[in-house]
């Protein structure tokens, strides 16, 4: 273990000062999604203000898995194939491959650490029929961009001993990885705020009224009951986002949930790939630490705020157990914490960013592997905010579901 | 899974927990006990480890005597006891158990108590992390169970009711006490009037407290008060005490420091009740600092804001041994109560003299706790340079610059990985805390502490996975 320098959050003095009156750019939530795009956005000239409601980072974007999701995974596919949604799943393995390309470079661009390791991540089968699909799957990937291997039995067994000698085989995508949740966000306010963001915490949004003769002030926003003028709004908040688009008679089509995660004690490094399961819940890596951090999709209870989701010995068990069934070192390993988050996933699955053709200012950008996706999705925002024109692929609109078309306010 | 059904699961074998299992098991309950150490009798009558045969227990002294013969009632009244049995998880009345070796079971009871102790206050100064630096508690069970003496020339820091209490059981066990430090003030006459005006009823309290004292000032052990340990220095090892005297708030006066050669430091400033599981059951907590900061809060019978959880003895705020006791039976008598078992007659009957004796010990107490107010210096030791997590490695310094913006502990830790290691902030919580309050003003009482999580104690994965339990597949999609 490392004796850690200071880090220097020079920009934390300012989150509690008084909120400018107007800006052009107002971003809601402070996670990795609002976080990245005030950085994206500072960079590009653009005025911007982010308020969040309690402290930054400590919702999905902090307590999240730290996993580049670039393979398909279980938590897209609603069986165990791919014909059904071969085209949604093209457009997103698109998608991550070039989000792959933006964490290759984040923390050059960001000039500082955010443990990142691209050490390639394996996604195994047990079943023939996980094994047909891994199959199924690559010729998808293949086709969309995203390099990925098939390793079958032996081979599989040569290239990470440690796992299993049960299981019938792997993809391996050499760019997959992870990074440290504790410090994307963090890392990405200091330099948003160092490039003239400006960045506010306790300061809840409670209020968006709608001016459309405003001009280039059409919204005014009362967070901790002080209003601020924009001209622009994004909707940043996460597993939240219908609280704040109830504000403005918008509905998105996304649900809360609360997800399990556990974490070990830490061990020597064995495990240098990021580990998930194509037809069970599991995501296995081994941190910078040496600690082991296990998840996959298991549920947390949902508790009432301000409490934090409950975690269940159900789901610790469960999730564990998939664990030591694909790297049976894990046994004697010891656990030491489980904690949960909450995070939005979108009804099919697939990001929604940009502006709401209904209300005309208003942007959302939530996406359901959000840790993953969120710098790059902010990119995208950013550079639409700042140019007019925009490259966000049409599936993401933010209008494209019925159900979640506006009611009138 | 669910394996066993009791109608009282007691977790923790200390004095509370043993004198609950044998008073409810007396009332017609089926009750099991568990403890995660090897022997049952808890923190003060702990009993010696496996592989030590007891021929003269005289000889072992009085604390081993009395830890037996609470073991022995509650084994002949025919509670179940589980020694090596930690409980991991609680949710209601449903716990987790895991036995050293074995794999987690979960355990239905249709009353809870929960009995877990204290463990000693962490103090964190220059030095604190250097090997021959232990803690009270860690020294006096190297040498209840191993009968090992922690070194040959022992310096003792610390305060409070049980602070002379050490260095005098080690005193006892042989070994080479050079100087006891104590950040509370000599006993005036007036203290001393107070507490037997207080005692009355409590003789034996006061016969240990001042037996310890006595044997001690016997020894020829130097006996220093309103002096506080302000550094441990050493290559590789402590080799040198530095110390200091302090104001009423337990700052150190600039100008009296004085060195001690020594190569062992113990260091007991009072004790933390230890929450885990109650924090965890979701009970209620106020705080106070004199009691060892959060204090669950409970009713007349001794339940917790829980249904039918409850909870006695030093993890409720540490009162010793004798309290504990009573607290156990009281607790015991309550769930009998409302298991029916007893009826309210009955059991206000059987409660009365507890509740009695409880009431004065409560005076005993207060008197003490005047005594040993814990003073806010005890958190301003470290420099900027001193680790406070020993788990992560993360100095005051780095800390103090993570509490720039925020005073929330969560925060911190999250910015720092503070809190996050092994221990899961059992030792630097506490200290975390008290640079936030320092930083921001506020008092620790204030501040939000770390979400309470499953399991309380570190398990192997081997004995918690449990492939029966299905994950839910795939992620639905709406169509
Ligand atoms: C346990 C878990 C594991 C995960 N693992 C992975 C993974 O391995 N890889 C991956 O790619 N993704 C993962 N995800 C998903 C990912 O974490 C999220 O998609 C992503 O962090 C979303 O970022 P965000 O900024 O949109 O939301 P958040 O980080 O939740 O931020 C939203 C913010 O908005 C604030 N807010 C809400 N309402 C208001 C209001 N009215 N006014 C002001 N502020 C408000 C909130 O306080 C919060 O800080 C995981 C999620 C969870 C919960
Ligand atoms: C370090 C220390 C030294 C002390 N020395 C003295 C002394 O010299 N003289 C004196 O008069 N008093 C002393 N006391 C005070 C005295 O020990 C206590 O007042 C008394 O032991 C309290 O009894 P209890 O039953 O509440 O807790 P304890 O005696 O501490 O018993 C609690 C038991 O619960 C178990 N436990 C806790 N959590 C779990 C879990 N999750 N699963 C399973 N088991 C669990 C522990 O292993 C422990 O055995 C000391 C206290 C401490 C903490």
């Amino acid at each position: 273990m490392r004796a850690e320098p200071a880090p220097a959050w020079p920009f934390a003095r300012e989150l509690r000062a008084p909120l400018p009156e107007s800006t052009d750019v107002l971003i809601i939530g402070g996670g990795l999604a609002g976080t990245a795009l005030a950085y994206y956005l500072a960079r590009a000239g653009v005025e911007c203000v982010l308020v969040e409601r309690a402290e930054l980072n400590r919702e999905a974007s902090g307590t999240n898995a730290g996993s580049f999701h670039f393979q398909i995974a279980l938590h897209q596919l609603t069986a165990l194939e791919t014909g059904n949604v071969r085209e949604r799943l093209q457009t997103e393995v698109r998608l991550h491959a070039e989000a792959a390309e933006v964490w290759k470079t984040l923390e050059r661009e960001l000039a500082g650490s955010l443990e990142i390791h691209i050490t390639g991540g394996l996604m195994v089968a047990e079943t023939p029929d996980e094994f047909r699909l891994l199959h199924e799957k690559r010729e998808l990937e293949e086709e969309a961009g995203l390099e990925t291997h098939v390793l079958e039995g032996e081979e599989l067994r040569a290239f990470a001993p440690y796992l299993a000698d049960d299981l019938l085989g792997a993809t391996w995508c050499p760019d997959e990885g992870h990074a440290n949740p504790m410090l994307a966000a963090p890392l990405f306010a200091a330099r948003a705020a160092e490039a003239g963001a400006e960045l506010r915490t306790h300061a809840e949004v409670t209020r968006v009224e709608v001016d459309p003769d405003g001009g280039a002030r059409r919204f005014a926003v009362t967070t901790a009951a002080v209003r601020v003028h924009a001209h622009r709004v994004v909707n940043a908040t996460g597993a939240w986002a219908n609280e704040v688009c109830g504000l403005v008679g918008l509905r998105l089509p996304i649900r809360a949930e609360g997800l399990h995660l556990n974490v070990t004690e830490p061990r020597e490094r064995v495990l240098e790939p990021m580990v998930q399961h194509i037809g069970r819940r599991l995501t296995l890596k081994q941190a910078t630490n040496g600690t082991f951090i296990i998840g996959g999709g298991w549920p947390a209870n949902p508790e009432p705020a301000p409490a934090r989701f409950s975690t269940t010995w159900e789901s610790t068990a469960g999730n564990v157990a998939v664990a030591v069934r694909v790297l049976p070192l894990l046994a004697d390993v010891k656990i030491v914490r489980t904690w949960s988050g909450v995070m939005a996933f979108t009804a099919d699955l697939a990001p929604l960013v940009g502006e709401s053709a209904r209300l005309p200012g208003f942007h959302t950008l939530i996406a359901t592997t959000g840790f993953t996706l969120s710098p790059l999705l902010a990119q995208l925002l950013a550079e639409e905010l700042a140019t007019g024109r925009g490259t966000i692929p049409p599936q993401y609109s933010i209008d494209r579901d019925p159900a979640g078309q506006p009611t009138t306010t | 899974m669910t394996d066993a059904t009791y109608d009282l699961l007691i977790v923790g074998g200390g004095p509370a927990g043993l004198a609950a299992a044998a008073e409810a098991v007396s009332a017609g309950l089926a009750v099991c006990l568990v403890d995660e150490r090897p022997t049952f009798g808890g923190q003060i009558f702990k009993q010696p480890g496996p592989g030590f045969r007891v021929t003269d227990p005289a000889a072992v002294g009085r604390e081993y005597v009395r830890g037996r013969e609470l073991i022995d009632a509650a084994e002949r009244a025919g509670a179940l006891l589980l020694p090596r049995t930690s409980a991991l998880a609680i949710r209601g009345t449903t716990v987790v158990l895991v036995e050293d070796g074995a794999n987690a079971r979960t355990v239905e009871a249709r009353q809870v108590l929960i009995a877990p102790g204290a463990h000693d206050r962490p103090v964190v100064f220059p030095g604190w992390t250097l090997p021959g630096v232990l803690t009270a508690g860690g020294a006096q069970t190297l040498v209840k169970t191993q009968r090992v003496l922690p070194g040959e020339r022992i310096v003792f820091a610390g305060s409070g009711p049980l602070a002379l209490a050490f260095p005098a059981q080690l005193r006892g066990y042989g070994a080479n006490v050079e100087l006891v430090l104590e950040a509370g003030p000599a006993p005036g006459v007036r203290d001393v009037l107070r507490l037997l005006a207080a005692a009355r009823g409590n003789t034996s309290l006061l016969r240990d407290a001042v037996g310890y004292r006595a044997r001690l000032l016997r020894d020829r052990v130097p006996l220093r008060y309103r002096r506080i340990v302000v550094r441990a220095e050493g290559e590789g090892r402590v080799e040198e005490v530095v110390h200091a005297s302090v104001d009423t708030a337990w700052r150190p006066i600039p100008g009296t420091e004085e060195r001690v050669a020594a190569d062992t430091l113990c260091v007991g400033y009072g004790f933390f009740p230890s929450v885990e599981l109650l924090r965890l059951a979701g009970c209620d907590f106020v705080y106070d600092e004199d009691l060892g900061g959060p204090v669950v809060v409970r009713d007349e019978w001794l339940r917790t804001t829980v249904p039918n959880v409850s909870a006695a003895g030093d993890g409720t705020g540490v009162a010793g041994s004798y309290v504990a006791i009573d607290e156990g039976r009281l607790a015991a008598l309550g769930a009998a109560l409302d298991l029916e078992a007893l009826t309210a007659d009955a059991a206000v009957a059987r409660a009365a003299p507890l509740r009695r004796r409880l009431a004065r010990k409560e005076a005993f107490r207060r008197a003490l706790r005047r005594m040993y107010a814990v003073g806010p210096g005890i958190y301003e030791l470290a420099t900027p340079e001193t680790v406070v997590c020993r788990c992560e490695e993360i100095t005051a310094g780095t800390l103090d610059a993570a509490s720039e913006g925020t005073d929330d502990v969560n925060v911190v830790k999250s910015l720092t990985r503070a809190g996050m290691g092994l221990c899961q902030g059992r030792n630097c919580q506490r200290q975390i805390a008290a640079t936030l309050a320092l930083r921001h003003g506020g008092s620790l009482g204030s501040l939000p502490v770390a979400t309470a999580r499953p399991p309380v104690r570190p398990v192997p994965i081997g004995a918690v996975a449990d492939a029966s339990l299905e994950d839910g597949g795939f992620f639905t999609v709406e169509s």
